[in-house]
């Protein structure tokens, strides 16, 4: 069978151990050189190296992102970089300049080449071209739609990497620069300030056209709904955005898509799971999100208007951090309080609710509320849970 | 800046005699189809010896199009292209292929690796400072187009913002609108066509008689004009001061740690 993978972000070396415990099969991320998201956390040489080593003792992967658009002065150090990438036998880099390739070529390196979204290969030619240089997958724009994956994939025979899932850009990757003109903040080397979710007057000729303000902000992308039909043309990665984000969010995610492929292999997936699970992706991102451009060019109902508010996500009340006979102690995220009705997942168990009946603090004294994040507290169950499943507010 | 060097896009046919009585010779003419932003032509219409821009994104029908096109290109001069399936497909041909992956040029590396497997020239992005560009030109391995004047076209979406906004807020069919932001960062002008929205910033950027180049190493000098008529163009060409200096002197940052150092400095 082909490979099909789940491939989560990983901004941290805490986010990369929840991916994979909640069912990602690899990683992407960057090193504190050379990826698009300049001002996230990264990760030191040292912690490249461990995660590198802990992802392979579980048979999992890890990709590198090294897709900045390289200015001169970047090429410095660029060579040692690349060694040391292959040296901790990172499985692969992905790469949209040419530069990073042809080096890639010149010193004759094995881990695997993969062309970086930002590169926006959306046809066959552009395909072979990259194939010619030694990749080995291509991570298609986000533009792809169902015919230029069915076709990308019988010229090339490449694995192809998919985004399912997670914020789009407005623009055709690596064809924005509105930052550096607005903000003089380089997109293309991970400084983007996503001018496109700014709010602008609407002018003709310099007259307001209308009082409301524009807006060219998309919804996020999710393809729960053609996650077969992908898999059925050719895609071989399912790619989840997000190296931002927290581990609520990402081990949601990745939960939902790890299940949904796991039932489409199993013939086992129902249109009431589709549903659940886009009632919970919805939720987890507190914006909406749709399929975009995989069966049709995205309209008016694809994007956001009318300043859209982003509240910040409550639901995540809780985190397992072990149990015993029933006894669950938990490190506190948000508030919750006797009476509530929760939800417990985690990726060995289904999830299930459950109506708190007794709240106890780190003294096994009772309380009826929790209201401090990050306190350890207890509550009993019926049963015992794993390290890290998660309490949430029931969906 | 010899006029004999200077290739700019066509935005009316009548343009052409204006031009090449100023010794003006090389003309760029985007195509329909398959470039989005500038003013397009049917290729039938293109004259000979012109070159084709073709600054599309290419899907796999684009890139179709393009191919069906094949058998009519040798007429013409050559072809700025985006997209490297163009590139796939000609590398071997005779046609002068030139480099122009928008936002990509700004490294010689890059630039040195497509003139030494196919292209007969690159053009370099205007968005890099002064000395970048410099360091670009003089480590070229052959002569290369430069961004002189013009606007560029910063953003590329698929999508139809400006119809969709117009629906979403009843306004009729408008297009070639601006955006402005409250604080005046951001001023821009976008247009749409059925191949999506090309946003451009609001001012021209001119750098003509600005850099420090060996004229031998400069294949063509470009023009990206979007609204002026050729006699405008003319008179910046011989030395009238319109638009500004782009990122000449303004080098980019992207590191929140550098961002904060240069707020210092400034």
């Amino acid at each position: 069978m082909a490979l099909l993978e789940l491939l989560a972000p990983a901004g941290s070396k805490e986010k990369m151990e929840f991916a994979f415990l909640y069912g990602a099969d690899a990683i992407y991320f960057a090193g504190q050189e050379f990826g698009l998201r300049a001002n996230a956390k990264n990760f030191t040489r040292e912690e490249m190296k461990e995660t590198v080593e802990y992802a392979h003792s579980m048979g999992k992967k890890c990709y590198v992102t090294v897709n900045i658009v390289f200015h001169n002065e970047d090429l410095k150090g660029l060579e040692d970089y690349l060694l040391f990438l292959e040296s901790i036998h990172v499985d692969a880099i992905l790469a949209s300049d040419i530069s990073v390739m042809d080096l890639y070529n010149k010193l004759g390196l094995t881990m695997e080449l993969h062309i970086s979204t930002q590169a926006s290969t959306l046809n066959r030619e552009a395909a072979l071209f990259y194939k010619s240089l030694g990749a080995r997958r291509i991570v298609l724009a986000r533009e792809a739609s169902r015919e230029d994956i069915k076709d990308i994939k019988e010229a090339t025979g490449l694995d192809l990497e998919c985004f399912a899932h997670g914020a789009m850009c407005t623009s055709i990757s690596g064809r924005c620069v509105m930052s550096n003109y607005a903000t003089n903040r380089d997109s293309n080397r991970g400084g983007c300030v996503q001018i496109c979710r700014w709010t602008f007057d609407y002018l003709k000729d310099n007259n307001k056209l209308t009082e409301e303000p524009f807006s060219m902000t998309p919804k996020d992308l999710n393809m729960i709904s053609f996650i077969e039909d992908m898999i059925n043309n050719g895609v071989n990665s399912f790619k989840i955005e997000g190296r931002m984000r927290s581990i609520y969010y990402v081990s949601t995610v990745i939960l939902i898509y790890r299940r949904i492929i796991d039932k489409i292999l199993n013939n086992t997936l129902t249109d009431e799971y589709k549903d659940y699970a886009l009632k919970v992706l919805n939720r987890v991102a507190n914006r909406e999100s749709a399929p975009q451009f995989y069966d049709k060019l995205p309209g008016v109902d694809e994007q956001y208007y009318l300043g859209r508010d982003e509240v910040s996500n409550q639901d995540f009340l809780g985190l397992v951090l072990n149990s015993k006979d029933g006894l669950i102690k938990l490190e506190e995220r948000n508030t919750f309080k006797v009476g509530d009705t929760v939800e417990f997942f985690g990726p060995s168990f289904d999830t299930f609710s459950y109506t708190i009946d007794k709240i106890y603090d780190k003294d096994m004294q009772e309380i009826d509320k929790a209201v401090h994040p990050k306190e350890e507290l207890y509550i009993k169950l019926d049963r015992d849970l794993p390290k890290y499943s998660m309490m949430r507010i029931k969906i | 800046m010899q006029t004999s060097k200077v290739l700019i896009n066509i935005n009316n046919l009548s343009e052409l005699d204006e031009y090449k009585k100023v010794g003006i010779a090389n003309f760029l003419f985007p195509i329909k189809n398959l470039s989005v932003g500038y003013t397009s032509y049917d290729i039938d219409e293109v004259p000979d010896q012109s070159y084709l821009l073709i600054n599309r994104v290419l899907d796999t029908e684009g890139i179709n199009t393009f191919k069906s096109l094949i058998p009519k290109l040798n007429r013409f001069k050559g072809i700025v292209f985006e997209d490297l399936g163009i590139f796939n497909m000609l590398k071997d041909s005779d046609l002068e292929l030139i480099w122009n992956q928008a936002h990509f040029a700004v490294n010689y590396n890059s630039i040195n690796y497509y003139l030494e497997h196919g292209c007969e020239s690159a053009v370099i992005s205007n968005e890099i400072t002064k000395e970048e560009i410099e360091e670009i030109i003089d480590k070229a391995n052959k002569p290369v187009v430069l961004n002189i004047f013009g606007k560029n076209m910063i953003m590329y979406s698929r999508r139809s913002l400006v119809s969709n906004f117009n629906k979403h807020a009843g306004i009729g069919d408008v297009n070639n609108v601006d955006i402005k932001d409250k604080t005046d960062k951001a001023y821009f002008t976008l247009k749409e066509d059925a191949y999506g929205t090309a946003v451009f910033n609001k001012e021209y950027f001119n750098y003509i008689n600005k850099l420090d180049i060996n004229d031998n190493k400069i294949k063509y000098y470009l023009i990206t004009n979007l609204d002026l008529e050729p006699n405008k163009i003319i008179n910046i060409i011989n030395g009238e001061q319109y638009g500004n200096d782009g990122f000449l002197y303004k080098k980019t940052t992207y590191k929140m740690s550098e961002y904060d150092d240069r707020k210092k400095v400034e």
